[in-house]
């Protein structure tokens, strides 16, 4: 990466962090301490980075997993519904399928499971577009909305724990849980998986043949065709593996996190995953920074509100900033 | 493309080098006079000098009283109902036992135990948790710190440090739905709830065996949105129990009951009832009355509990009796009301109020 490119992204932070000092000023509230109660909640102390490491794990998938598909010019806004199809899926083989299974089968099974469904998602967003030209900017949007209702049907229906208080799941058994890493209380293996695998996107991308055809039609489709590549084969290749990445997430999250099914799972990690790739210039190991940078703001921002009682709609709209300036300086200039 | 002396002569477009070099002058402050970076630079001075110069005045920072006292909350306090009764109580607190106060809006499971433990690890004496869903956070949290007594508003779950403080609004919603059922046309009674969890079913558990004892036949739909905040799908979900045939209406979904009142507004020919608090005045011309919570005065007692070091841990039940619940009739509407119902809920509030009747509910 050469060093402009980390300058936009700086921008970008600066720009939302001085914005935000300002409406905190407005706000009458003392942007230091304010600021300083975000740093704390994030970074402070042990709890406070484990938070903070798990949070992140969920944005380094989805975000990987975005900046390869907008690298193929594919706009895949479905890691949402993605990650939810994993959670669906991967919480059915873990409390109804094979509940009684051993930890060295049930913990990869479950995380296949969650990686599969997510890439069956994106998988009905490409067929849409192979078979029938449907702008799978439409089709991802659309089967968030079904992927999301599809879990708030099973938590009331099939998967509702046997109990039948919440809307919710049974709790996975032990042996389907990630193992959380020594001597941490809430930083499980899945943190390390997410670490890891944007590595191997970015050598997917960079390194090999595979990436150079996904590059090329990015870049464009016209040309690429003209070289021997078929765009709509990469399109299809590119959606399966972001919906994997985020199906993925989504198992991650229920084995790792949570340790169950419930509506309202993610905290909007779909829509946060574009903005980390954004961010990251769409670059698979600027995901690691720019992950760690929005988890960061998010555990950070109940700290905001216990320490510096900032409202928690003042915290939304700084994290909007964010998310604005990185959408508006960050993006690659594309013909520039 | 105005940079002073390097700006770029109309009509011809400039090459690269000229571009990079009119904005290294720009950058530098050498071009003209006219665009000078300083007077940006002067502005940023100024945002800054004000950060550091107002450090004085905070929002309300970290307390520093010798008793405090925090909340959790599962959505907005600004709902005219549950969670504001419960931000106002906090106040209260504040306010009568001069205690420093924290809020934290909390969403997940995880941002409820990671608030339990933050206030309690920074020596809060007491944390509202502010609902049947924080029950499980709260017993997990409270084994690790003895030293704070946390509250959950609902549930069943009591440890030496922690209890649920049990509102028995079935008490009043069983009056309502009574009421409800004798004035429907249609015989049928619709219930919207945000998340369904037995706290919130429990009290159209109520209004629906309301219902039946003043009309066997009634029908009674419940409908739950899966969020407290969307006031757009109550609106939709409310007009489809209208459409549905449900001329009396019930709800307990927070803030999300906006959308609740604007469709009953709208739909006009109905009559609903508020929750958790008098919510008359959202829609005055069809909200007959509210099932109402006076949360205030319920925290303040608790608080004082702790502070005097007279906390015992079990589960604190207010109902009718104790003048925590309540009924607030809208006026004009209950006058409009036939004098035989307005008699038999009157009376049935005096027998549920004294203890001769006992109102169902759900077992949790």
């Amino acid at each position: 990466m050469r060093r402009a490119e980390l300058v936009a992204p700086v921008a970008a932070i600066l720009a939302a962090l001085a914005l935000s000092a300002l409406l905190l000023l407005l706000l009458g509230a003392n942007p230091v301490d304010a600021l300083g109660a975000l740093v704390k909640g994030a970074f402070g102390d042990r709890l406070a980075l484990e938070n903070t490491l798990v949070r992140m794990a969920p944005l380094l998938l989805i975000g990987a997993g975005i900046s390869i598909a907008f690298r193929c010019g594919v706009w895949n806004i479905g890691g949402e519904g993605q990650l939810y199809a994993g959670a669906l899926v991967a919480t059915w083989v873990a409390t109804r399928l094979l509940p009684g299974a051993e930890a060295v089968l049930l913990v990869p099974l479950v995380l296949l499971a969650g990686a599969a469904a997510g890439a069956l998602w994106g998988g009905i967003a490409a067929g849409l577009r192979v078979g029938r030209g449907v702008s799978e900017v439409l089709s991802t949007i659309l089967l968030n909305f079904i992927a999301v209702l599809g879990v708030a049907w099973a938590v009331h229906g099939p998967l509702q724990e046997l109990s039948g208080a919440y809307p919710q799941s049974d709790t996975f058994p032990a042996a389907a849980r990630l193992p959380m890493l020594p001597g941490s209380l809430r930083v499980h293996a899945g943190v390390l998986l997410a670490m890891v695998l944007p590595v191997a996107i970015w050598i997917l991308l960079f390194r090999s043949a595979a990436g150079l055809r996904l590059r090329a039609v990015g870049l464009s489709p016209e040309a690429s065709r003209y070289a021997g590549i078929y765009p709509l084969r990469e399109t299809v290749r590119v959606l399966l593996i972001s919906g994997g990445l985020a199906g993925l997430a989504g198992a991650v999250e229920v084995s790792g996190v949570t340790g169950r099914l419930f509506e309202n799972l993610s905290p909007g990690y779909g829509f946060t995953g574009i903005a980390v790739a954004l961010l990251a210039r769409l670059h698979p190991l600027g995901v690691l920074p720019a992950a760690l940078l929005f988890a960061a703001l998010a555990s950070g921002s109940g700290a905001m509100q216990r320490i510096a009682g900032v409202p928690a709609v003042t915290v939304q709209v700084i994290e909007a900033f964010v998310i604005f300036f990185s959408v508006g300086f960050a993006l690659p200039r594309r013909n520039g | 493309m105005a940079f002073g002396a390097h700006a770029v002569p109309p009509g011809r477009r400039a090459s690269i080098a000229a571009r990079k070099r009119a904005l290294a002058d720009m950058l530098r402050g050498v071009g003209g006079t006219r665009n000078r970076v300083r007077p940006r630079a002067s502005s940023c001075g100024i945002v800054f000098a004000l950060a550091f110069g107002l450090t004085a005045c905070g929002a309300s920072p970290e307390p520093e009283a010798a008793f405090r006292v925090a909340l959790l909350t599962p959505s907005s306090i600004r709902d005219a109902g549950w969670n504001q009764g419960a931000y106002e109580g906090l106040l209260k607190i504040k306010q009568e036992l001069g205690a420093g106060v924290a809020h934290q809006e909390t969403r997940t499971p995880q941002e409820f135990e990671v608030g339990f433990r933050d206030f309690a690890a920074r020596g809060y004496q007491l944390v509202f948790g502010h609902g049947f869903e924080f029950q499980d956070a709260a017993a997990t949290v409270a084994a690790e710190y003895p030293d704070t007594v946390f509250i959950t508003t609902s549930g069943s779950i009591v440890r030496p440090n922690l209890a649920p403080m049990v509102f028995e609004l079935e008490q009043a919603t069983y009056v309502l739905g009574f009421v409800g059922a004798s004035i429907s046309r249609t015989g049928q009674l619709g219930c919207l709830g945000g998340i369904e969890i037995p706290s919130v079913a429990s009290t159209f558990l109520a209004f629906e065996a309301g219902a039946r004892s003043a009309r066997p036949e009634v029908s009674v739909r419940v409908s739950y949105l899966g969020s407290w905040e969307d006031v757009a799908a109550a609106r939709e979900a409310t007009l489809a129990l209208i459409s549905a045939g449900s001329d009396v209406l019930i709800h307990n979904a927070d803030a999300a009951a906006r959308g609740f009142f604007q469709a009953a507004g709208e739909a006009g020919e109905v009559r609903v009832f508020g929750a958790n608090r008098n919510q008359n005045e959202l829609a005055p011309a069809v909200t007959l009355a509210s099932a109402t919570l006076d949360i205030p005065s319920a925290f303040v007692e608790v608080a004082r509990s702790v502070k005097d070091g007279r906390f015992v841990a079990r589960p604190i039940r207010l109902g009718l009796a104790d003048g925590v619940v309540g009924i607030a009739w809208n006026p004009p509407l209950f006058a409009q009301l036939p004098e035989a119902v307005r008699e038999a809920a009157q009376q049935l509030e005096g027998q549920i109020s004294s203890g001769e009747f006992e109102v169902p509910r759900a077992g949790f």
